[in-house]
């Protein structure tokens, strides 16, 4: 059964079209990647999917329901969650108000703990600098907080925006671990990539961008072998 | 017995290792003393001493209010000021003779108790209508919608003459009444200054200091708690970055009109109080200048801590009313001890008038190069600077 289905997304900053028509879905318990080079539109795709973008046309339809008419902080509250590009965290905030802020849209204070308690047990550095300010943690651990944040919202579906970008390899296998391990617990991920290589290992299913259309699908194994691969996200 | 378990229980939860627990037993030990220590120590001055210490409160609560906004939730307010003119206004007009001249034709004379909240909502009201349409602003743009308002809010006042007296100011404002006509063992000649003649009368300021005491008090409990609630952390969260907050399902409108009109009603509560203590107020009181001085003790004193906030306007307060203001005086009596020429005292003393203002921003340029972080720095801010930050750009700017 689908998550998510988007069906014939056009976006625009300003006059100029980023999106020409995305269509694609993710299905219960998936891993789905978004691959593609600079500019492709992938980031574009997530912030629309959430809601901080008005799409000009297509639709978006989330367990069923149209999100045309629900805000950003809403979709937030149905369980959709963003772990934007670049992180984003609360630099002068601590670790745990950072982990707080993902579970704003909740009000389950038991619930909220009890995840709590997993992004530690998930992430021990986190508990380690609990009390520390979001913007003195290394790359890594920024990354570990911008994750933990995502799941603290109980997310019904996960997007991450380059989780991988900018760290180094020994924390990068870390981080696709936890992909999977937070997959494995039945969350379906929507991952966008420009490490391809390590998003098609651990997705299901993928989507190759360009310049704003999806010009490949297929299983993560199918699209690691195809040459196409090589040629798209380096954007030749 | 209940309530004493739940006092102790309390009482043991204050974290007596947050240097901020210690500000606060210092600050309301302090406050105790005062007007005793004051009365003991220098009997002439006790009363203009204690008087100046409760109009140093109107500052305080102000920079407490400013401090939801600016250092909160990040919202830059240049136009505090305004607020402040509007909850005096509406304590001056409608407890005193002025609406007598206007169209209404009758004074309207309503006790200070009930104005003080009327000032709250009045103050509020305008700060969600000034908020709802330029919260949508950002830094600069917010900054100076605010500078705007700050600057019309005084010059409606002074052309509405019909209303509120214009230039001429309002005069003759009703003091506060205990409610219950409340005289008590106190009342009469009590040598304990503390309690001697709670009254609300210019001769006699210990009430008034006793009530912006209590004022304090109140603000800083509702903040503080404020501050530390789920909506505390989102105007940090909307103040660090917006786009992230909002992706976390903040409203992020809402929140920052919140801060906005939370700010606005405690400067309406200091209003209504100055209104009543001044007994007059005028265009004047309200200028651009007040809401930079109270920008500049909540920046001064530790931007977005509560305590830092208090120290920071009590410090500003002192050196621009008290130590600036009397200069001149020292000075001339520094060049009579040194038995200089009547020519050479009354030049240094003009210079010492006229210099006031570089000697002030002297004290404000070293302070701020010596402690950046303010005073009373919150613990992240300390944090922050001690530490500093990862060189990795904690969000990437060119993805909004």
């Amino acid at each position: 059964m689908a998550v998510l289905e988007v069906e014939g997304l056009q976006t625009y900053y300003g006059r100029v079209r980023a999106l020409h028509g995305i269509t694609l879905h993710v299905d219960a318990g998936e891993i789905v990647a978004l691959i593609g080079s600079n500019g492709a539109g992938k980031t574009t795709t997530l912030r629309t999917i959430s809601g901080l973008i008005r799409p000009t046309e297509g639709t978006i339809v989330f367990n069923g329901r149209s999100l045309a008419d629900v805000t950003a902080a809403a979709r937030v509250g149905q369980g959709i969650c963003q772990s934007p590009e670049g992180r984003r965290l609360f630099a002068r905030m601590t670790v745990t108000d950072n982990l707080f802020m993902g579970a704003y849209a909740r009000s389950d204070k038991a619930g909220i703990q009890k995840d709590l308690d997993r992004v530690y047990e998930l992430f021990p550095r986190l508990k380690e600098r609990a009390t520390q300010i979001a913007g003195t943690l290394s790359g890594g651990e920024q990354q570990m907080l911008a994750i933990g944040r995502a799941l603290m919202s109980k997310p019904k579906l996960l997007m991450l925006d380059e989780p991988s970008l900018g760290l180094a390899p020994i924390f990068i296998q870390t981080i696709f671990d936890i992909v999977l391990e937070i997959n494995a617990s039945g969350v379906p991920v929507l991952l966008v990539e420009q490490n391809a290589n390590k998003a098609l290992e651990i997705a299901h299913r993928a989507y190759v961008l360009e310049t704003g259309n999806i010009v490949k699908t297929g299983t993560g194994g199918e699209l690691l072998e195809s040459e196409d691969i090589a040629k798209a996200y380096l954007g030749m | 017995m209940s309530l004493a378990v739940a006092a102790r229980r309390r009482f043991s939860s204050v974290d007596w290792r947050d240097p901020n627990t210690l500000t606060y037993v210092g600050l309301g030990f302090l406050a105790l003393i005062y007007p005793t220590v004051v009365y003991l120590i220098n009997p002439d001055q006790g009363p203009a001493l204690v008087s100046q210490a409760a109009d140093a409160g109107v500052f305080v609560v102000m920079a407490l209010g400013l401090n939801v906004v600016v250092g909160f939730a990040g919202l830059l307010d240049l136009g505090y000021a305004a607020f402040f003119a509007i909850g005096a206004y509406t304590y001056g007009m409608l407890a005193s003779g002025q609406l007598a001249l206007s169209p209404i034709g009758h004074e309207v004379h309503l006790p200070f108790w009930v104005l003080l909240f009327v000032a709250v909502l009045v103050a509020a009201t305008c700060g969600a209508i000034l908020g709802a349409p330029t919260l949508r602003l950002r830094g600069d743009y917010l900054a100076i919608v605010t500078l705007g308002f700050g600057e019309i809010v005084p010059r409606v006042f002074r052309n509405l003459s019909q209303f509120t007296g214009g230039v001429n100011a309002i005069s003759a404002i009703d003091a506060p009444v205990l409610p219950f006509w409340i005289d008590g063992p106190w009342d009469g000649g009590a040598s304990f200054a503390v309690v001697q003649n709670l009254k609300f009368t210019a001769g006699e300021p210990t009430a008034y200091y006793v009530l912006m005491v209590l004022i304090i008090v109140a603000v800083v409990v509702v903040i503080r708690n404020a501050q530390r609630s789920r909506i505390g952390r989102a105007w940090m969260a909307v103040r660090e970055d917006e786009v992230a907050a909002e992706a976390m399902g903040v409203n992020t409108v809402n929140i920052k009109l919140l801060a906005f009109a939370i700010g606005a009603s405690v400067s309406g509560f200091a209003g209504c109080y100055f209104g009543a203590k001044l007994s007059t107020v005028s265009p004047e009181n309200f200028t651009f200048l007040v809401s930079v001085t109270i920008l500049l003790m909540v920046t001064l004193g530790g931007m977005g801590n509560i305590p830092g906030a208090i120290v920071g306007a009590l410090v500003i307060y002192f050196v621009q009313y008290k130590l600036l203001s009397d200069l001149p005086h020292w000075v001339a009596s520094a060049a009579s001890a040194l038995s200089l020429s009547q020519h050479a005292t009354n030049v240094a003393t003009d210079y010492a008038t006229r210099l006031n203002f570089v000697i002030f921003g002297l004290i404000l340029a070293v302070t701020m190069l010596l402690r950046p972080q303010g005073l009373l720095p919150s613990r992240v801010r300390a944090q922050e600077l001690q530490r500093g930050t990862t060189d990795e750009s904690v969000f990437d700017a060119s993805a909004t």
